[in-house]
């Protein structure tokens, strides 16, 4: 099962500074990294959406895999947290601060509006668990189900938000280096929770509610607050995509949207990060994957260009292959370094 | 046997737990009527009685899972109606359970670890708006000291982990320590509920048929454990038993419920020849046709 993460694998680092350090780490990596990718806009926008996608996965993870709810309204979130960066940063567009380069302030607005679109998410997700949290069983699924609905009517009928034609000409200044901050940034948050007592009393609840409560964990707070983040990271994911799609409307936050990031929890394993990040990268792929597919099988035209409508169906499939084949998901509750073949170095079990 | 049943830590101070004319009602049914209890510190109290008379459902209602239609039940001196059972628990009340129900995929330490975690979370005292706000303010805070890896965050954590081995080896089960809960004996299961409960540092432990599925050696064991962990917790302990043997040889008082009621109550001789009892267990015509008090 889960343990902590791997703090005395840090010999030599002052305590202070263990918290961060990865985070110092990553950055020039990442800016390396978008730097390089900067010729080829396809493989860009391919990996951004990749990066979207394994944010929403992971963070969908914590309230489904690892405390157990069922919550498939995530897309709301993502609509929240998209709307307000993207009108944030249609309000900042024009605007840079002085003394630094033009491109560095974009990045500040940027995070600002990214921030703004987590915690407005957040604040949705707070309203939203607090009542339905209480209740055991389905009534979550029933009310996230209705709160994504909510959303995108209510964006389709207001006129700040474009209505049904959706909002156009936000900056697009969400590079690789961002979404691949924030890919890290949900992953290291997932992970650590999954590591400390936070973790082991989710992991609890997902096991035997009335066992947990009884043990005097808090199960309500302790559901609202994992409800709470990983509604906070799905507003981040709407926002970063706000800033690197051209436009964005209603349509890209229905309920299949939201049963797409379902589906990349259950095939990935609930309650396993890596598994949500992989099932994520494949499931992302999968489309691009079909399209070349068929267009080198000769289906040229009609079929190649209905690989989006063809997408679901495989995704029905291919549920119904794992449920039959292997119902735990890929890695079940386990991340993937706990089921790579022996001869692999792994990770002890157990707690140093 | 009289010798065993002299309690070692004489029973002191102001009771810890008590149920003042509990009563519950499920819509027409009177499952619990008029159900009084105390105990205090090194107090080993037995609960008996036939199936469905209500034995669970007093466990029930002591711990908070359901709320009493009347009466009023307090844990340490405090009036608990209407808490929620994590809130009662923090006041120093834990349970086991009847059908074990322990967090299956959780290895032995990690069960005990989160019962020892809840324990030191801050306890929220007060229900107004700003008892809450701060309450969540601190949760919060907490789990920015998880993401960031404090110092103090890894202290406590290694805390609860010697806590918790601490347990494991009071319950003979330190050897299962990286075990999966699922995948222990149905004896070390029992006995690591029991740890698992005492990781909450409870001052009145509820044990709901602690020996149901054990052999008369395993029971045996259980009877000197329970005695042993009254007095070396200083525990007060509420038993639910079927077996006669093991609820007479170690309980000091004991209280017999049928459909609900409180038909006896009193020493271990006093309720084995009562009368009542007797017409509970073994039917209305066995005294006509056997003839006085077994």
């Amino acid at each position: 099962m889960e343990s902590s993460s791997a703090p005395s694998a840090m010999p030599g680092v002052p305590p202070v500074l263990r918290g961060i350090l990865p985070v110092l780490l990553v950055l020039p990596v990442l800016a390396l990294f978008a730097w390089s990718m900067e010729q080829s806009p396809f493989a860009t926008y391919l990996l951004s959406i990749m990066g979207v996608n394994v944010i929403l996965a992971v963070s969908l993870n914590i309230v489904n895999g690892m405390t157990g709810q069922f919550s498939i309204g995530h897309a709301g979130f993502m609509a929240v947290g998209a709307y307000v960066a993207g009108v944030l940063g249609l309000a900042l567009k024009e605007i840079a601060i002085s003394g630094l380069p033009v491109a560095m302030s974009d990045q500040i607005f940027l995070f600002v509006a990214l921030l703004a679109g987590g915690v407005v998410a957040a604040a949705c997700g707070f309203l939203v668990g607090l009542p339905s949290l209480r209740l055991r069983g389905d009534y979550l699924a029933i009310v996230t189900l209705g709160f994504g609905e909510i959303i995108r009517v209510v964006v389709q009928n207001t006129e700040a938000f474009g209505r049904s034609l959706g909002l156009s000409g936000i900056p697009q200044t969400a590079g690789l280096g961002m979404v691949g901050f924030w890919v890290f940034l949900v992953v290291l948050v997932a992970r650590r929770i999954a590591g400390s007592s936070h973790g082991r009393s989710l992991w609890a609840i997902r096991e035997d509610e009335v066992a947990a409560e009884a043990m005097g964990v808090d199960t309500t707070g302790y559901k609202v607050r994992s409800f709470v983040i990983s509604a906070f990271f799905a507003g981040v994911a709407g926002g970063l995509f706000a800033h690197f799609v051209p436009i964005i409307n209603p349509g890209s936050f229905t309920f299949v949207k939201s049963m797409e990031i379902v589906v990349m929890v259950v095939l990935g394993g609930l309650g396993s990060t890596t598994g949500a990040i992989v099932a994520a990268v494949f499931l992302t792929l999968l489309p691009e994957m079909l399209r070349s597919a068929f267009t080198s099988m000769g289906a040229e035209g009609s079929l190649a260009q209905k690989v989006d409508q063809i997408r679901m169906p495989v995704y029905g499939l291919l549920l119904v292959a794992l449920m039959l084949l292997r119902p735990q998901g890929l890695f079940g509750m386990r991340e993937i370094w706990e089921v790579l073949p022996r001869w692999l170095p792994r990770r002890r079990k157990g707690i140093q | 046997m009289s010798s065993v049943n002299q309690p070692r830590t004489e029973p002191t101070g102001t009771p810890l737990l008590e149920a003042d004319g509990v009563s519950i009602q499920f819509g027409g049914l009177r499952a619990l009527t008029d159900f009084h209890l105390s105990i205090r510190k090194g107090d080993l109290q037995g609960l008996i009685g036939p199936n469905g008379a209500g034995k669970t459902t007093a466990f029930n209602v002591l711990t908070g899972v359901y709320k009493p239609s009347s009466g009023e039940v307090r844990v340490a001196g405090k009036r608990v109606n209407g808490w929620l059972p994590h809130q009662i628990n923090r006041l120093g009340l834990a349970r086991t359970f009847q059908n074990i129900r322990l967090f299956r995929a959780l290895t032995a330490l990690d069960n005990v670890k989160v019962a020892c975690r809840a324990q030191a979370a801050l306890q929220v005292e007060g229900v107004h708006l700003g008892a809450k706000v701060r309450g969540a303010m601190h949760n919060y805070r907490d789990w920015w000291r998880a993401f960031l890896l404090t110092p103090g965050f890894m202290a406590e954590e290694r805390e609860l982990t010697q806590q918790a081995e601490r347990l494991l080896e009071v319950m003979g089960l330190l050897h299962r320590r990286d075990e999966e809960a699922r995948n222990l004996p149905y004896g070390e299961q029992r006995r690591l509920e029991i740890a698992r409960a005492l990781g909450t540092r409870p001052k009145v432990l509820l044990l709901d048929e602690p020996a149901a599925g054990m052999n008369t050696r395993e029971k045996a064991d259980l009877m000197v454990l329970i005695r042993k962990l009254r007095d070396d917790f200083s525990l007060g302990i509420l038993v639910i038993e079927h077996d006669m043997k093991l609820v007479m040889g170690i309980c000091e008082q004991i209280t017999v419920l049928d459909h609900g009621e409180t038909i006896a109550r009193g020493a271990p001789e006093q309720v084995r020849s009562d009368r009542k009892v007797i017409e509970a267990y073994l039917g209305d015509n066995y005294l006509e046709t056997h003839g006085g008090a077994a």
